[in-house]
């Protein structure tokens, strides 16, 4: 077991000389997003590019919302990772469930940055929705079940699903011994233990599978429900954004599977097997969105209201054109890739098409989110109003890429300090059959 | 038990905008927010081309889209129908603005206090304002109003809230009638009591053949327009969004 784990990432100082520069970078960009928000602040929302609905032309909901979904979304690859592997049963995903978890629990961190960074009033949100919560608003669910259910269900079995890891490294002098101790409060790996852990995990996983379809149409909600915009207002708007988040979930996880088997020359833990599990999920939930896709096309162009059309000419051949049809254009080659990669026999042994796939889905996961926020506010107007515009203003993008650099150094850090793949147990010697 | 509500006649109203400009001096709003809008539609093309007004004031709908999702409660309905928004206790997430199919809502994107017509700081106005006329504030705006005294009058009031249209809250409840409905030369607008069958509001809308802003949404709006006609697909706003903030 000894000699297994000292290859393991925990050890400090592995993959330094590239370590230390990306999180330079990393820094650099959380420290202008950081700087962005405080002039936000100081200055009033005039600084980003978002303005009022109707007299004013512009959309109130811009980036800050797009971003909320996007993290939302990527969510979805913790607990339905944990869920594959407790409930059906597939161990061949044991392997990165910890970066799966990790995963989720630091995009609804981000997610519940990017809300604060969007309100008006952030300190009085904080205390108010609190104080004032009422279950009638759709955003009720978005801070309960999402924020709030969702994360501390993740951290808890984040925090149970590594207790063994934790003893385990402590008791072998890793660095942090103090950190691996508190994680590990008395666990010592003993049969009972085992069993009572293997229990408590798979009760807990089927406590949250509901969340990974309620928390993730909640926010479908937020916009499925009002009546008042076209171009949201449908009843696919739950159902879509739960599959979206499936696919752009699944696809980061294939990304950040493939980035901890190259860096961390993981070859045979990370074996082949466990990414064809990956991309089959990947695919599978692609086909379904690109369906709910086609469905609603097909109900707007048949039978929309004069607004709903308005807000699709928008989309299929007015300003925002050239994003809409990237999205798709990235959804569908992803798609593509991914039969060729299931069909053609060269292909299947190497994991280069998931990857590019992964990366093509989550950019249109988030051109797509940013395409169910933005025009239905800009050309859905149903009174006369002119049309309207928004783009991003520099702010913006620094609060969102200081996120993304925020996000990236928590992995890293988390990383450093303890296993981000599971040590080996036994009757698992490490090796997985290719 | 008194629900208000307005009558707005399309027949009447020539598109003066006086009740727009009476709204922003009654209720201090900045630049770009604008409580009553009035828009300038035209429809067909030359020579048939024809021009039409239509009043935007809030709704104050009785199945209010905004009073729903709002998650703090800031925006509520009052027992007299007004839909009301508490600026004291609104956290700024902007959900009620896309939630209204009237586009009704304004937010301060910046301290209100800065966000003036007149730039007080410039030599030219400084010179007819001698440095001590402050800009104007209607103090009746800061009093909080209503059985829940809460904080629901006028715009203007602080960074990162929303706002709209209050029916003139504060003017209602001395017994006097909104701004708008004060100013309009031609008496377009009216305003009352929609339960008492002998009010000016309820006398203005029976017998005339009219109708609501968006009935199909299902929102139940408390303003009633008799005359002219809803606008078609086809109009067409005259004016440029205002940009400015």
């Amino acid at each position: 077991m000894a000699t297994t784990a000292r290859t393991l990432p925990a050890e400090r100082g592995r993959g330094g000389r590239t370590w230390y520069p990306v999180v330079a970078l990393l820094l650099i960009l959380l420290g202008v997003g950081i700087y962005a928000y405080l002039e936000e602040l100081s200055e009033g929302m005039a600084v980003t590019g978002l303005r009022n609905l109707g007299p004013q032309g512009g959309a109130t909901w811009g980036l800050y919302i797009t971003f909320v979904i996007y993290f939302v979304g990527l969510s979805f690859a913790g607990i339905s990772t944990a869920a594959l592997i407790r409930l059906a049963k597939i161990d061949k995903l044991r392997p990165i469930v910890r970066m799966a978890e990790l995963l989720t629990v630091i995009c609804l961190m981000l997610a519940a940055m990017t809300i604060v960074a969007d309100l008006g009033q952030p300190l009085r949100g904080i205390v108010n929705l609190f104080r004032y919560a009422r279950p009638q608003s759709p955003f009720f669910g978005t801070f309960t079940l999402v924020i709030s259910g969702y994360l501390f269900a993740s951290l808890v079995y984040l925090y149970l699903d590594g207790r063994r890891d934790a003893a385990v490294r402590a008791a072998e002098g890793a660095p942090y011994r103090g950190f691996l101790r508190a994680w590990a409060a008395g666990y010592s790996d003993t049969e009972p233990e085992r069993v009572r852990h293997r229990r408590a995990s798979f009760w807990l996983s089927i406590a949250i599978v509901p969340l990974l379809v309620t928390a993730h149409s909640t926010l479908g909600f937020v916009f499925g429900l009002q009546v008042g915009r076209p171009g949201w207002y449908s009843a696919l708007q739950a159902p879509a954004f739960v599959m979206l988040a499936g696919v752009s979930g699944l696809g980061m996880l294939i990304i950040l599977a493939a980035i901890a088997r190259r860096s961390l020359h993981l070859q045979a833990r990370l074996g082949l097997p466990m990414f064809r599990t990956l991309g089959i999920f990947m695919f599978v939930s692609l086909l379904v969105y690109l369906y709910f896709v086609g469905v609603e096309l097909l109900t707007n162009l048949y039978t929309g209201s004069v607004r709903e059309r308005d807000v699709l000419r928008e989309l299929l051949g007015g300003d925002y054109a050239w994003l809409y049809w990237s999205a798709i254009a990235g959804f569908v080659i992803a798609a593509a890739l991914l039969v060729a990669w299931l069909a053609v026999q060269q292909l299947r042994t190497h994991i280069w098409p998931l990857v590019v796939a992964g990366v093509l889905v989550n950019l249109g996961a988030m051109a797509k989110r940013f395409l169910i926020v933005v025009p239905s506010q800009t050309e859905g107007q149903l009174l006369p109003y002119a049309d309207g515009s928004y783009a991003p203003s520099w702010t913006e993008y620094a609060v969102i890429g200081g996120l993304l650099a925020l996000g990236v150094l928590l992995f890293l850090g988390f990383a450093k300090v303890f296993p981000i793949i599971p040590l080996p147990e036994e009757g698992d010697d490490g090796k997985v059959v290719t | 038990m008194t629900r208000y509500g307005m009558s707005i006649d399309l027949d009447k109203c020539m598109g003066c905008r006086a009740c727009m400009e009476a709204c922003k001096v009654e209720n201090s709003t900045p630049p770009g927010s604008f409580f009553m809008y009035v828009f300038r539609l035209e429809q067909g093309e030359y020579p048939s081309a024809r021009v039409s007004f239509l009043p935007r004031p809030c709704m104050h709908c009785d199945n209010a889209p905004c009073v729903k999702v709002c998650p703090v409660g800031a925006r509520y309905k009052r027992e007299d129908g007004i839909v009301a928004t508490d600026w004291d206790r609104c956290i700024g997430c902007r959900y009620c603005e896309v939630a209204c199919p009237y586009g009704v809502n304004t937010f301060n994107w910046m301290d209100p206090a800065e966000n003036t017509y007149l730039d007080y700081d410039d030599a030219d106005v400084a010179a007819v304002t001698g440095g001590v006329v402050p800009p104007y504030r209607n103090p009746a705006l800061e009093e909080p109003y209503g059985p829940e005294q809460r904080m629901i009058a006028g715009g203007g009031h602080s960074r990162g809230v929303m706002e709209k249209c209050t029916f003139c809250v504060h003017r209602v409840e001395d017994g006097l009638d909104p701004a708008c409905v004060q100013t309009c030369p031609v008496r377009a607008l009216t305003f009352g009591d929609l339960d008492d069958p002998t009010s000016a509001v309820s006398r203005a809308i029976q017998g005339r053949t009219g109708f609501r802003l968006l009935e199909e949404a299902g929102t139940e709006p408390r303003v009633h327009y008799v005359g002219g006609a809803a606008p078609g697909p086809e109009a067409r706003e005259v004016d440029e969004p205002v940009t400015e903030v």
